[in-house]
């Protein structure tokens, strides 16, 4: 741990213990408009480490000891990652917040897909979703901010743990011990999943750190002649949610609508096949009839008058008597 | 917004789509898999609002809404399967429907 502190507060002195390494990064550094952030071989090196990390990180038959170890290393690797990151640190574009946000959200997401208990991982969940919005906060996205702590903090996690907590299994009588079921705290193939998943992430950082900046110019040069319907200057009053709203209502009024659509027809399609099957021994309409044929209330202050339909239980009928 | 601030929030994106993915494969309870892809759909939320900061314009903030409003509809839908899945076999382990296979 003391060389990560070392690296986190001295980025220059750690990289130039990586000549080669730092060599290789400098010495691509010839585009004419942006130089690259980031050497291939440095993202390599990175992503092979964090991958181990993973690796020894998932859970499995292993050690504690092990997962500490590859905790450190998935650790060392992100936060190397970062300090590289920040050398090249521009006071322009990315302050603290920035920093602080995206470590805790890949903190988060770490933690999401190696914790052996589901809640846990929703949990972590939370806060990934949190740190996320806080990123769309420094994007300027209030709106989408504020949306994704209501729906997916609030009303799509809520359900994650709903069923995590309808689906858990019993305990075994007598036992204190904390139960985690064989199949959360084995992981099915985690080499092949680490090698293939770090590789996309290197490949992906490699094209957005070294690509990137050229496949942004040239999108930024063919988007701006054909955009000013959706321009973000709508007028210099209006709140950014204000200009979003009048985007999505005047532009994207029938996607909206589909959108609305989608979420009524999955919600039919989410009852309709969740719910348990319930054979009546009667016809559902007789009993029906039963309940609105029924004679009315009479009128009086004994709460023992009143009749209860739509049970024959005669105990759920009583009048509770506390 | 410059073109450097562009690539780190891109990486972010990519790095928690990666994780996500890798999630997917490795762990065996359904409903944490399905987790995994929401925290897949949360890295290309990430690189749609980057993108709409970069471009100045509002489209990307308006396919992150549909995404939300993906994201909601496949996990009311995800959760009902997994509710009926684990009322079948007593279990969450989507090793269970190994004779899903092709």
């Amino acid at each position: 741990m003391g060389i990560l502190s070392i690296a986190i507060a001295f980025p220059r002195l750690f990289s130039s213990a990586l000549p080669g390494l730092l060599a290789a990064a400098e010495g691509s550094g010839d585009a004419p408009a942006a130089p690259p952030v980031l050497a291939p071989g440095l993202i390599l090196a990175m992503c092979i480490l964090a991958g181990i990390g993973t690796l020894l990180l998932l859970p499995g038959r292993r050690d504690v000891s092990f997962r500490r170890i590859g905790g450190a290393l998935a650790a060392s690797a992100g936060l190397i990652f970062a300090a590289l990151l920040l050398r090249n640190y521009s006071p322009s574009g990315i302050g603290i917040y920035f920093w602080v946000f995206a470590i805790v959200a890949i903190l988060g997401a770490m933690r999401v897909i190696t914790h052996p208990k589901p809640v846990y991982s929703a949990l972590y969940f939370v806060l990934t979703v949190f740190a996320s919005a806080g990123l769309f906060v420094l994007l300027d996205a209030e709106f989408m901010a504020a949306a994704l702590v209501v729906i997916y903090a609030g009303a799509i996690l809520i359900t994650y743990v709903f069923v995590i907590m309808l689906a858990a299994q019993a305990r075994a009588p007598g036992s204190t011990a904390e139960y985690v079921s064989e199949y959360d705290t084995v992981s099915r193939e985690p080499l092949i999943a680490a090698v293939v998943g770090f590789a996309l992430m290197g490949i992906l950082l490699f094209v957005i750190f070294d690509r990137g900046g050229d496949l942004a110019r040239n999108a930024r040069v063919a988007v701006a002649p054909n955009s000013a319907s959706a321009k973000r200057e709508i007028s210099p009053t209006l709140g950014a949610t204000q200009q979003l709203g009048i985007f999505l209502f005047q532009q994207q009024t029938v996607q909206l609508e589909l959108a609305g659509l989608l979420l009524t027809v999955s919600m039919v399609g989410a009852i309709v096949i969740a719910r348990k099957r319930v054979i009546s021994p009667e016809p559902v309409h007789s009993r029906l009839a039963a309940v609105t044929l029924a004679p009315a209330t009479p009128i009086s202050d004994d709460p023992y008058s009143i009749p209860v339909y739509g049970t024959d239980n005669p105990r759920q009928k009583a009048y509770p008597q506390t | 917004m410059d073109q450097q601030t562009l690539q780190y929030y891109l990486a972010v994106g990519a790095i928690m789509f990666c994780i996500g993915m890798i999630g997917f494969m490795t762990r065996r309870n359904m409903i944490v898999m399905f987790l995994c892809t929401e925290l897949m759909f949360q890295g290309v939320a990430i690189n749609l609002i980057a993108f709409s900061a970069w471009h100045n314009n509002f489209a990307g903030q308006a396919f992150v809404i549909y995404v939300l409003v993906i994201a909601a509809a496949e996990a009311s839908l995800a959760l009902g399967l997994v509710v009926l899945l684990f009322r079948q076999r007593n279990t969450l382990d989507a090793d269970a429907w190994r004779e899903l296979r092709g």
